[in-house]
């Protein structure tokens, strides 16, 4: 029998391919965005950020003692997590947004699309769907956040870090956080926590992707 | 005249699956079964192209007879096929998960191993390739008994430029084909190579003009359908005399799965920049991977170029005080 990290792999190729190879995600790999673009995709990515961790706390809740694995390494991570929505906020000013205006913009539909599912899905569906969430989120920063990063400091002409550093950060720390979630992955042997992980990455990787055709 | 139906649901059980990532053809004459590929959009061999191909495999040698000509194809413009799927590749590396690459390698090498037994089912098999080529691309047209390219198409193992090799038969079939010396060639030299250079290494069968490849097809299937049977019986025989093992190609498959996991960041931001090259390219732009490969030679080629003259100019420091 396959590791469930393996057999996630597989169920959820189909999800990942589909979000790589969405014009507008392959467009923005390739050749970046315009800053107003860029702009309102970070805009979007705040509140993504600002809620994981509440997500990971909602989820860690209501996992019973049987998890009891599995709500420790949320803790940890949402401690690694902590405070990286401020980062999200410097890039914005970097590009011309000011913090206020970040605090103060409203999500869009599909954002809370994607906040309304992990919220509800933690809460009704299975607490471990939040592993699901951590899965896309990570594969998205890690395999496909260097190469965006790249496109748009050459589109933007932005130096160094300014204006990218959380997703370049994220995609070079990500890559750590990916092999520890292989890890506690293989560990869950139950078949609905397994199943809900699979929906959540489905959802996760849909919603991601339309968050960004919207922009 | 139609086929009769087999114990494997014949033609229709062969036909009437709903594949995302080819599409295929049937001639009844020649019992001829053509697959054009087309995986969206950067053509490469993904999980799901790879599942695809082997339910599509495991048909043909369920319906034993049934086919006679096996022929593969490009749908994709100027692309026959990129090879792996470099992201899946980048995910698995940064999740450390060894035995999911090790997975990804033996669905290849099986894929590779179907078509290097097909003269044991009575199947010849033949491609055409008119476009890019490769990394594991070019490793999966190897095995097929004739390989047509058009003049244009261009190919290579370009893995060693981010530190790996071609793990899915790249050396059993390259040697067994043009010999070891090209085999050391062009998988550590990482350069690619135009279809008169292939064919002068005997690696391509046949090369034609742009636009030719499709009559270059036909020319071999009228060639071989009336010697069928000689030529399957021979190219057994020549299978026999010079043989791939299966447990060889799988041994390198992990090889290059604990190769790939040694891989640096740096390595995988070059495998990264290659995809994006794809996704590029599948956006529309003139450029791809091709071009970002010639790039990176010559950054290679620079970086050597410099890190010699630094050492030159280092062995000079060091030399001037007791010259001095």
């Amino acid at each position: 029998m396959l590791p469930f990290f393996a057999e996630l792999v597989t169920a959820t190729d189909e999800d990942r391919r589909a979000f790589e190879t969405h014009p507008t995600v392959v467009a923005a790999v390739a050749d970046g965005m315009s800053a107003e673009r860029y702009r309102a995709l970070l805009l979007e990515l705040y509140h993504v950020v600002w809620h994981f961790n509440p997500v990971c706390a909602a989820a860690a809740s209501r996992m019973g003692d049987a998890f009891a694995g599995l709500r420790y390494f949320l803790y940890e991570h949402m401690h690694e997590e902590s405070g990286h929505e401020v980062w999200v906020r410097n890039d914005l000013e970097a590009v011309g947004v000011a913090p206020e205006a970040t605090r103060a913009h409203a999500p869009s539909a599909d954002t809370l699309a994607l906040n309304g599912y992990n919220y509800w899905a933690a809460d009704r569906r299975h607490p471990c769907s939040a592993l699901g969430m951590l899965y896309a989120l990570e594969v998205i920063a890690s395999v496909y956040g260097g190469s965006f990063a790249s496109a748009i400091r050459e589109s933007l002409l932005l130096d160094g870090d300014r204006g990218v550093s959380f997703i370049d950060s994220h995609s070079t720390m990500d890559a750590q956080h990916m092999a520890e979630l292989r890890k506690i992955l293989n560990t869950l042997k139950d078949a609905a926590a397994q199943a809900a992980v699979v929906e959540s990455v489905r959802v996760n990787f849909h919603h991601f992707t339309r968050i960004i055709e919207a922009v | 005249m139609n086929a009769p139906e087999r114990s494997g649901g014949g033609v229709a059980a062969l036909l009437g699956r709903p594949y995302k990532t080819f599409r295929l053809e049937w001639s009844s004459d020649l019992r001829l079964l053509r697959v054009r590929t087309c995986v969206r959009p950067i053509q490469c061999y993904s999980l799901a192209a790879m599942s695809e191909l082997q339910l599509m495999l495991s048909d043909i040698s369920a319906n034993p007879g049934l086919v006679r000509h096996f022929v593969m194809t490009s749908d994709v413009p100027k692309v026959f096929n990129f090879g792996g799927d470099l992201a899946l590749f980048v995910l698995l590396v940064r999740a450390g998960d060894v035995d999911s690459l090790k997975l990804y390698g033996r669905l290849c090498v099986d894929l590779v191993w179907w078509m290097e037994n097909a003269a044991h089912q009575g199947i010849h098999t033949t491609v055409l390739v008119q476009g890019d080529t490769l990394g594991g691309g070019l490793e999966s047209v190897l095995p097929f008994h004739k390989v047509i390219f058009e003049r244009s198409a261009q190919a290579g193992f370009p893995e060693v430029l981010f530190n790996l090799f071609p793990g899915m038969g790249a050396w059993d079939f390259t040697i067994r084909k043009a010999g070891f010396a090209v085999a050391n060639e062009m998988i550590l030299s990482g350069r690619l190579y135009s279809a008169d250079e292939l064919f002068s290494r005997r690696l391509v069968d046949v090369v034609v003009d742009d636009g030719a490849g499709e009559a270059a097809i036909e020319q071999t299937l009228r060639e071989v359908d009336p010697r069928m049977r000689g030529t399957l019986a021979a190219l057994r025989a020549q299978r026999l005399a010079a043989p791939i093992r299966l447990e060889t190609l799988q041994a390198i498959v992990d090889l290059w799965a604990d190769a790939a996991m040694q891989l640096t960041d740096r390595d995988l931001r070059l495998m990264e920049r290659l995809a994006r090259a794809q996704a590029r390219k599948a956006g529309g732009a003139d450029e791809g991977a091709v071009e970002e490969i010639k790039r990176l030679e010559l950054e290679n080629a620079w970086g050597e170029r410099r890190s010699g003259a630094e050492r030159r100019e280092e062995q000079g420091d060091r030399r001037t005080p007791t010259q001095s």
